[in-house]
């Protein structure tokens, strides 16, 4: 194999490759790219076994060919390349990478070992706007922990309605759930759902893919994997099986005080107030009553904090505790001016939403602490 | 409770029963003992001995496969049973566990009489034996407990403490194990009395830190209150290969795969933990560790990192390697950990 590729074109793939290989090494070919030249074309391809990255980018191939190379390696060598053609080209005594003056010779690991992966195309196609992929991923994904021992919550559930889809995410203390419109469908009819659970790391992936350029997403759901193709990119991702839990049962709706919030003004008071709350449970308490609502929080090690806002609020006294990372993760990612807390009293789920949201309905639902 | 796997195996197998029986694996695999009946006890097999030896030791042995699961399940339902007459219950392991009786949900007056119901319960429900230890505080009543296996029932009254531990060897004290009781008897201190007359200095340049703490307990005094949630120390796996392991990379491959068990406890616990240990016991039994301390973490891929980097510091590269184990020490609660107070979603399960 022998191609010249722009460094420029080759580093901004590579950089989508890092988050995909396997880092644990406990499969060494895991942590390798598949390049394989052909055409006029560089083609990539890597993956941990939960999730894969397909990709080309324009290249001059002389000799068509396959290989494997380190991509975390490849892609530090790659950065600190001035920018210029990037050679790679197999040979005898293994891979060299070379552009300008400098030259290497790459470890490469048998390419009859790299797994194979399930190609796209098979099953039918649906488009999703990258913006409301975008929205519905940078709203949810927070909410996992990733480390939960109910395997089925290390992922969000994407469900497909005939007008409309959702994500939601939850790490069964707080579930955050993102609907957005969905357009010119034909896949799915009357009241019917279909849903699948996608792994965090997909998550994550998804969202870098979709962080860029514009253009729809092509989303494909196969036997066992799913698509989803943004211009050049696939990305492949494994299911998660499991049912999920019935998310609709834990969003309240008997929540019957509300109170608005200038988003800015709450931010900055619970990043304040938490600066002395409890290290382990990082609580804050809103002491709610007519007219206003005060942040407070204590620790027996640093002392307390309160922060008073002005809200309109004419209900009745009310005392509930937060901890305030959960808070803060909801503020962090909504971008209205005002947001709503709905509530029914100090031990049940409370419910924020951002007022007036365009292009998307968001609930984020959390239970209070009992402190 | 007294040998309890193997007392489990015999209750549901009368024909193991008033015979030799050792619970573990195969000897042919290299297992271990996890639990001997006390007729293969007088044989000296002992639990965590390799299975082959406990065979040569009593050549009539009967070897049990384990079955965890069943096991599981008989303690669930005798701590359930302790739950029922103290919220204090501090499980030890599967079989074990402190008890507060001070206040009990019977209104007994004195621990003794706890003991023995609570004794005649199990007896009754399921058919196997406990032994107790009744005692002023934890340190005491765990020396008790094993005073007169099975089925005893020890009591040490406050007035007869002193007299107690007049008798006992350091050994009987918490944390004293056989390199510390070498230590110790090197200086020429083997009872309790001796702990109490060696003086400070001399404990300290033979214990440590511990001094203060052995000091204590020789004095009878331990104030650790019974706590339902024990804050865990370590966590880790190890393995016995039923044949030497001599080539590197298999090595690796299990030490990878351990660490990544410690990186799934620690994440379904929600801790992060600053020390790797890894252990290589050499196909003659020399048995080594290696530990590295580094920011506290809880990914797999930076304790199989750490794992390896240690197996490159023993001689596993030219020694075949029996077992191999690899733990994690120094636990913090990590991000993600269990928050005191944080309620969960309603989800109906």
């Amino acid at each position: 194999m022998e191609l010249v590729v722009r460094k420029n074109e080759l580093l901004r793939e590579l950089q989508l490759f890092q988050g995909i290989v396997e880092r644990k090494n406990t499969i060494p070919i895991l942590a390798n790219v598949l390049i394989e030249a052909k055409g006029d074309q560089m083609r990539m391809l890597a993956t941990d076994l939960e999730v894969a990255l397909r990709s080309h980018c324009a290249a001059s191939v002389a000799k068509p060919g396959a290989l494997t190379l380190p991509a975390k390696k490849l892609y530090e060598i790659v950065r600190a390349l001035p920018d210029t053609d990037v050679r790679i080209e197999e040979d005898k005594n293994g891979v060299k990478v070379a552009a300008d003056r400098f030259d290497s010779r790459m470890q490469t690991l048998p390419r009859e070992d790299f797994p194979s992966l399930p190609e796209s195309g098979t099953s039918p196609r649906t488009a999703f706007s990258r913006e409301a992929l975008r929205q519905m991923v940078a709203k949810t994904h927070f909410a996992i922990t990733g480390e939960d021992t109910r395997f089925f919550l290390n992922g969000a559930l994407l469900v497909l309605r005939a007008t409309e889809m959702s994500l939601v995410a939850t790490d069964g203390h707080r579930l955050a759930l993102v609907t957005v419109p969905r357009e010119g469908t034909a896949d799915i009819t009357g009241d019917d759902e279909v849903k699948v659970i996608l792994p965090k790391k997909t998550l994550l992936e998804l969202g870098k893919l979709v962080a860029e350029d514009d253009g729809d997403i092509q989303y494909e759901r196969g036997e066992n994997h799913l698509f989803f193709e943004a211009g050049s990119r696939v990305l492949i991702s494994r299911m998660i099986d499991g049912q999920f839990p019935a998310y609709e049962r834990v969003i309240p709706k008997g929540n019957d005080k509300d109170i608005e919030f200038d988003r800015e003004r709450l931010t900055a008071a619970v990043k304040r107030v938490a600066l002395l709350s409890n290290e382990r449970s990082r609580a804050v308490k809103f002491e709610i009553d007519k007219g206003k609502v005060e942040v407070t929080s204590s620790s027996s090690e640093f002392g307390e904090a309160r922060e008073q806002l002005p809200v309109d609020y004419t209900g009745g006294e009310m005392k509930i505790s937060f901890n305030a990372q959960y808070v803060l993760d909801f503020l962090n990612v909504v971008e209205t001016d005002i947001v709503s807390l709905s509530l029914k009293d100090e031990v049940s789920q409370a419910v924020m939403k951002p007022v007036a949201a365009q292009g998307y309905d968001y609930t984020y639902v959390i239970m209070p602490m009992r402190i | 409770m007294d040998a309890f796997y193997a007392s489990v195996e015999q209750r549901d197998d009368p024909s193991l029963r008033g015979r030799p029986v050792a619970v573990g694996g195969s000897p042919e695999q290299r297992g271990v003992v996890a639990a001997a009946s006390y007729e293969a006890r007088a044989f000296g097999v002992r639990s965590a001995i390799p299975m082959s030896r406990a065979l040569r030791l009593c050549p009539a042995l009967a070897i049990v496969r384990p079955s965890f699961e069943k096991y599981r399940s008989i303690s669930g339902r005798i701590f359930d049973l302790y739950r029922s007459v103290t919220p204090l219950v501090e499980p030890l392991s599967l079989d074990e566990a402190y008890l507060d009786v001070t206040d009990n949900a019977w209104g007994e007056r004195l621990g003794v009489s706890v003991a023995r119901r609570l004794k005649a319960l199990i007896r009754e429900s399921e058919g196997l034996t406990v032994s107790a230890g009744v005692a002023p505080n934890k340190f005491l009543a765990k020396i008790a407990s094993g005073w007169d296996k099975p089925d005893g029932l020890t009591v040490i009254a406050p007035e007869r403490v002193e007299s107690f531990l007049q008798g006992l060897p350091v050994e009987a004290l918490w944390g004293v194990g056989p390199v510390t009781s070498r230590r110790l008897a090197e200086r020429g201190i083997t009872t309790l009395m001796q702990v109490r007359t060696a003086g400070r200095e001399a404990l300290q340049q033979a214990v440590g830190s511990q001094a203060d703490w052995l000091l204590q307990l020789a004095h009878g005094i331990d104030e650790r209150p019974v706590t339902t949630h024990r804050e865990p120390k370590s966590a880790g796996t190890e393995r016995t290969f039923p044949r030497d392991l001599e080539d590197l990379d298999t090595m690796r491959t299990h030490v990878s795969a351990m660490a990544e068990t410690a990186s799934q406890w620690l994440d379904a616990r929600g801790y992060v933990a600053r020390t790797v240990t890894l252990k290589v016991r050499y196909g003659d039994f020399e048995t080594v560790t290696r530990s590295h301390s580094d920011a506290p973490t809880r990914d797999a891929a930076a304790i199989s990192a750490r794992a390896r980097l240690l197996l490159d510091r023993t001689e596993a590269h030219r020694r075949r390697v029996r077992l191999l184990g690899v733990s994690v020490h120094n636990l913090q609660a990590g991000t993600g950990a269990p928050v005191p107070g944080q309620s969960s979603l309603p989800f109906l399960q």
